[in-house]
């Protein structure tokens, strides 16, 4: 709902989009988040599209790889770069025309990564509030940053709602790859 | 068993540099967080004389009541007179000012009876610290304007002031330093970008891995904190990428039997939070020591690995450890670490910033 409004052409031309795209895109992240919920993962699914054809797609794979940064988005970048090697393209010529559709706003190091791959347009659901690098904690997004890469558009609050209810349910039964809180480590001795 | 086999060198073998035990010129300092690093911010507020300097108990009591400043519980509501030219002696601080304030009398200010101002002068606008000062320099500069109470953090004061390491532990960081140099000036050699990393589990001096910029056309990401990253998830069983084009890339396995055993008995241990293997949760209580400053993703992935200090060398232009963002001290963030920068500047500052 609150997405049909238009996007603005992407700075330089990169990457625009059709409402008709969005819901599809973001119809199969959600898809995705709510199998990442279904294994206990956090429930962030994201797909990179190129040219119309799904060159990308990512969950968080924290714990299976014990590397804390292997977020969706930064497992996607790689499915994408694999992607460019198989059929011999120059990763920059792919990545420039190239949205990122994800059910929640990208975390400070996600955002600086999509800015260094120069991705134009980044399609999200609900903000993140921890973590959030296009806007809620720092706006890495649109930051005056000359060295990292470039600025890129957001189109936010696409199906938030739906996205910040899996999120909820997720830390409700808490997650149980983070190490626990000091406090929450007292609660558990006391009980 | 371990298809990178290969690999699984010991970080600490004849190819590193020995540590350099000659005195050498470089200084750790801390990057303090956007509070501790401010100047000091000032507002307007009123205070008037103590003609009748009998009064002054009573008039503090009364005027505190009326207007209590729980904002700027910092300001010493009494001051000695500067001015040794006036008749008076002591100034009382009565209440903040409007940002246009203009001249107000007593009457205008304090709500009488609850303020009898018998013994007070004519109110004057002054210029007072709007917080409390966090380090001695914040302090100096607070109390020019108005007398401010100060607690002083030992551990930043001495920091601040390049005493908080000892002469051994400064051998111990130089030698960490020289290494990422090292693995810096190895990723140059191979024609990539020179920035070199090592990742050191203080509690035992062990060196759990030496990574450097292994970025290229194919993956821009691989910035050496990345590396340094996944080389660990490596030394503990996982991990993500292939690293053995670049051979100078490499961890130590984590002895998970060792390991207990040695956290088990270092005060850390409550502080630390296993997995199943016994290990601690990624790179937490891990020190790493990079050549340059890192940038905004570096940075934040150091935070969701929970790394415990960083030293850098140099800064880097985009830097996110104290030079554009400061994303190691944010209340609002889940993780915080410390944060030093100037080991081994000099050297650092000629090698390639991370960007």
């Amino acid at each position: 709902m609150e997405a049909e409004a238009a996007p603005t052409p992407a700075p330089g031309g990169g990457c625009s989009v059709s409402a008709e795209e969005i819901e599809k895109w973001m119809e199969e992240a959600m898809q995705m988040a709510k199998e990442a919920l279904e294994s206990i993962e956090v429930p962030v699914g994201c797909l990179m599209v190129y040219n119309n054809e799904v060159v990308g797609k990512g969950r968080n794979e924290v714990n299976q790889t014990k590397n804390a940064t292997r977020h969706a988005e930064m497992v996607a970048i790689d499915q994408a770069l694999d992607w460019c090697r198989r059929s011999g393209r120059s990763p920059s010529s792919v990545f420039e025309h190239t949205a990122l559709y994800v059910t929640v706003e990208p975390c400070i190091m996600c955002a600086a990564a999509l800015r260094l791959m120069k991705i134009p347009l980044v399609v999200y659901g609900c903000q993140n509030e921890r973590f959030g690098g296009c806007g809620s904690v720092l706006n890495i997004a649109s930051a005056d940053l000359p060295n990292t890469g470039r600025p890129f558009q957001c189109i936010p609050g696409y199906r938030a709602e739906e996205a910040v209810e899996m999120l909820k349910t997720f830390y409700k039964q808490e997650n149980p790859n983070a190490p626990k809180s000091k406090v929450r480590k007292k609660e558990c001795q006391r009980s | 068993m371990d298809p990178l086999g290969g690999m699984e060198q010991q970080c600490e073998d004849e190819k590193a540099p020995r540590p350099n035990r000659e005195p050498t010129l470089w200084q750790a300092l801390p990057v303090l967080s956007e509070q501790q690093s401010r100047d000091v911010e000032l507002v307007l507020a009123y205070a008037a004389p103590i003609l009748d300097k009998r009064q002054t108990s009573r008039l503090l009591k009364e005027v505190s009541a009326v207007h209590p400043l729980p904002d700027q519980t910092h300001l010493k509501r009494v001051r000695p007179s500067r001015d040794a030219s006036r008749p008076h002696l002591l100034e009382i601080l009565l209440c903040l000012a409007e940002p246009a304030a203009g001249k107000r009398s007593l009457a205008e200010l304090l709500p009488q009876p609850a303020v009898d101002p018998r013994g007070l002068g004519q109110p004057f606008l002054v210029p007072v610290p709007a917080w409390p000062p966090l380090t001695r320099g914040q302090f100096e500069e607070a109390r020019a304007h108005w007398p401010t109470s100060f607690h002083e953090d030992k551990h930043v004061t001495r920091a601040l002031a390049g005493r908080l390491f000892s002469a051994q532990e400064q051998v111990e960081m130089q030698g960490h330093m020289e290494r990422a140099v090292w693995m810096a000036q190895q990723a140059a050699t191979g024609g990539l970008r020179a920035v070199g990393a090592v990742v050191v589990d203080p509690a035992s001096g062990q060196v759990l891995a030496m990574g450097h910029d292994c970025s290229s056309s194919a993956n821009p990401l691989l910035h050496a904190t990345m590396v340094c990253i996944d080389l660990v998830a490596q030394g503990q069983g996982q991990g993500t990428y292939d690293f053995r084009p670049h051979p100078a890339c490499s961890f130590a396995p984590a002895s998970t039997h060792q390991g207990i055993q040695a956290v088990s008995v270092r005060t850390l241990n409550e502080d630390m939070d296993m997995d199943e293997d016994g290990l601690p949760y990624v790179c937490t209580g891990y020190d790493l020591y990079i050549t340059r400053e890192p940038c905004a993703m570096c940075a934040m992935a150091m935070v969701h690995s929970r790394v415990q200090r960083v030293f850098y060398g140099a800064p880097s232009p985009d830097g996110a450890l104290g030079t554009r963002f400061r994303i190691h001290a944010r209340p609002d963030l889940n993780h915080r670490f410390q944060v030093f920068h100037g080991v081994l500047e000099a050297q650092c500052r000629q090698l390639d910033p991370d960007t």
